[in-house]
């Protein structure tokens, strides 16, 4: 089998703020990570090799830094990974990156045929969700997003059977190869890096892939490529928070002056108290 | 001005305004820009030719050139021969169109909200509102879809789109999509919307903008423009998708507002014809739907009481439900409650839980991550009671209680009932 994970170098969000005074990033501190649904896509690749041979590749968009997130795939078991890195992918929103990630399965599947394509559900700086249906269309094959659980693959067969999550339950599809899978969190949870494999991937040279190298049509990328532009950026309007009240040892007092804030509001408090 | 080696005035990064967008890398004439260790642009002087060009396109102000700042004004970057092109793209697109998602046997509610918006947007473009369905026997949702504000309703019904799928959807809507030529498309932001409109703006290539909590018309040139949530909701940004069609956005439910109801609207119904040839469709081993007697769905509460990691525990949970009991609410949690395990996953308000917009909050210990104020903050009132008064969630707080928990909780009941009872 050979399975390709599809990864991106992300900022860890929680750490991404604006400074409400001057209405800057603050940036200080903030890390550059693997993706964490994409590590759990990562775990879940490995562990199918694992079960059927094969081989795991990985590859990521992204600026020349980006080949972090690709050597944390190889101390997760990879065997083989690329950055896809060149000024032309620069500013591309989902049609685009979805584009240049689909010329890199190609260039793989020219290697040796893919199997499955398996990615995150979506990136937490973006949250889109939009790059992975977007490769499967593009590689007309079976999409199975927000998937929980692989319960078997049959390479013979050329079936693979999933749970994935709906918004009120979950259902089991069998589906035909090839295959793209999208992870959520409970899909796998990644190992703990062995040192042989971590020292492995500090020490593996990342090849380089560049537009020309993919055969990509270059009006199809980054910018160009992309029908969606940024107009403005802005820090969410903070409200003005209202009265706070102290409730010690006796908090009767602070309640009810609570209370009594809460319901100035006439219409609601009708509202809320007689149903 | 810093000047180069040349004597040419160079443009400057602001490393604390960048964002890492690189725009500006891809706009560069010359170059002369990359993003460095920290994920910020760089500008190398000596490359620099001071065209401006990337102080034009930087969507934050972040270069510092002397040529005027132009703030990403809509329409300002195109040039005149793509102009005509992409004019000629854009033309015969007509109307707000809405995909009619189904919840059951029914329309689903995030349906009637996206008709409420395009609605709006629609009175502003002086056109009309369209709906899409599809599936097996749903005319009278086509008539429902009506009454809710749609004009004209496209029902495609087929038997083989009983169920959904990935792609007999994707290829029908797409179809559907292309025949109608909307100007724009709004989709709920559900598992089922996320994953078709993907598939739909990928067949069409055009923009397509996911999780938008606004949406308005731009006056000088008629353009959607799209606000999001974006960096785990830290930052908006407002998107817009200028020389592709149709404008595609998919919306959260719960964040847009349903119009009236008027059974008694007209509008038109349009069948259309389908050839169902999709062969190799996944086939469903099992489906289970999890929603049973003793599981809630929290976004459905007038009163949510919703416990965060300074009431964690086993005991705070009666007192909890207690108070959510007398107000016709339900109890819910942040995400350090339910990763506890105390409380299941569904009961989760937040960016990996629901969004939900009760007319009382109550948080317990809640500190309000962002990720967690951003899902709440379709809220009529916000009630927090906690310990520290330094807690993020006071920042937006209607009330704010401070003290413990297990003082406060018990006293509030009392006095609520005696409220209900004058």
């Amino acid at each position: 089998m050979h399975i390709v994970c599809l990864l991106k170098q992300v900022p860890d969000t929680a750490e991404v703020r604006i400074d409400p005074e001057t209405n800057t990033l603050i940036r200080a501190g903030v890390e550059s990570i693997l993706n964490p649904y994409d590590m759990v896509a990562v775990e879940q690749a490995v562990r199918l090799r694992e079960q059927h041979g094969g081989m795991v590749s990985a590859v990521t968009m992204g600026p020349p830094q980006a080949e972090a997130i690709l050597r944390d795939a190889l101390a997760l078991g990879a065997d083989q990974v690329y950055l896809l890195s060149d000024r032309a992918f620069a500013g591309a929103d989902t049609l685009a990156t979805s584009y240049t990630l689909f010329k890199a399965v190609q260039k793989l599947d020219g290697q040796q045929a893919v199997d499955l394509v398996l990615c995150g559900k979506q990136a937490i700086d973006g949250d889109t969700a939009q790059t992975g249906p977007g490769v499967a269309t593009r590689m007309g094959c079976s999409q199975l997003t927000y998937c929980q659980e692989v319960d078997w693959v049959d390479p013979k067969a050329r079936t693979i059977q999933i749970k994935r999550k709906l918004r009120d339950g979950f259902e089991r599809l069998r589906a035909g190869l090839p295959a793209l899978l999208t992870a959520e969190l409970e899909l796998a949870t990644p190992r703990r890096c062995s040192l042989p494999s971590l020292i492995r991937s500090l020490q593996a040279e990342i090849p380089v892939w560049d537009a020309d190298s993919m055969g990509a049509d270059r009006e199809l990328l980054g910018l160009k490529g992309s029908p969606t532009w940024v107009q403005a950026i802005f820090s969410p309007q903070p409200k003005e928070p209202g009265p706070q009240f102290q409730a010690g040892e006796d908090s009767s007092r602070a309640v009810s002056e609570a209370l009594e804030a809460l319901f100035r509001d006439e219409d609601f408090a009708e509202k809320l108290l007689k149903h | 001005m810093p000047k180069n080696s040349k004597g040419i005035e160079v443009a400057e990064i602001l490393p604390d305004q960048c964002i890492g967008c690189q725009i500006c890398v891809a706009e560069c004439p010359v170059g002369a820009i990359e993003l460095n260790e920290e994920g910020v642009a760089e500008i190398d002087p000596e490359l620099c030719v001071g065209c401006g060009k990337c102080a034009d396109v930087c969507p934050v102000g972040a270069v510092s050139f002397q040529k005027a700042k132009a703030k990403g004004k809509v329409g300002a970057k195109r040039k005149e021969k793509e102009k005509e092109k992409a004019e000629e793209a854009v033309s015969g697109y007509e109307g707000m169109a809405v995909f009619i998602e189904l919840d059951g046997d029914k329309g689903g509610d995030v349906a009637w909200e996206l008709v409420g918006k395009a609605r709006e947007l629609a009175e502003v473009r002086q056109t009309k509102v369209i709906g899409f369905l599809l599936g097996s026997d749903c005319r009278e949702i086509a008539r429902e879809a009506v009454a809710w504000g749609c004009d004209e309703v496209h029902l495609l019904e087929h038997p083989g789109l009983s169920q959904y799928f990935s792609a007999s959807y994707g290829e029908a809507l797409t179809q559907l999509v292309d025949r109608v030529r909307p100007e724009v498309l709004l989709m709920g932001a559900t598992h089922q919307g996320r994953d078709l409109a993907g598939i739909v703006a990928t067949r069409l290539n055009t923009g397509l903008t996911a999780d938008c909590t606004e949406l308005s018309i731009d006056e000088d040139s008629g353009l959607l423009l799209m606000t999001r949530p974006t960096f785990g909701g830290n930052i908006m940004a407002t998107i817009y998708c200028e020389n592709y069609r149709p404008q595609m956005s998919t919306v959260r439910p719960r964040v847009m507002q349903a119009g009236d109801r008027d059974p008694e609207r007209e509008g038109a119904i349009r069948e259309q014809e389908w050839e169902f040839t999709l062969q190799g469709l996944p086939r469903v081993v099992e489906s289970v739907s999890e929603v049973s007697a003793e599981e809630v769905d929290i976004s459905q509460y007038p009163v949510l009481v919703v416990a965060g990691k300074g009431a964690c525990d086993e005991q705070s949970l009666p007192l909890l439900q207690e108070l959510a009991d007398l107000l016709g609410g339900a109890v819910a949690c942040s995400r350090p409650v339910a990763e506890s395990g105390i409380l299941p996953y569904e009961r989760q308000v937040g960016q990996t839980g629901k969004t939900v917009a009760p007319k009382l909050y109550i948080g317990v210990g809640v500190s309000g991550a962002i990720q967690h104020r951003v899902a709440i903050q379709g809220s009529e009132k916000i009630v927090a009671v906690n310990t520290d008064p330094e807690a993020a969630i006071l920042q937006i707080a209607d009330v704010g209680i401070i003290g413990d928990y297990a003082r406060v909780i018990p006293e509030m009941i009392k006095q609520m009932r005696e409220r209900m009872r004058s």
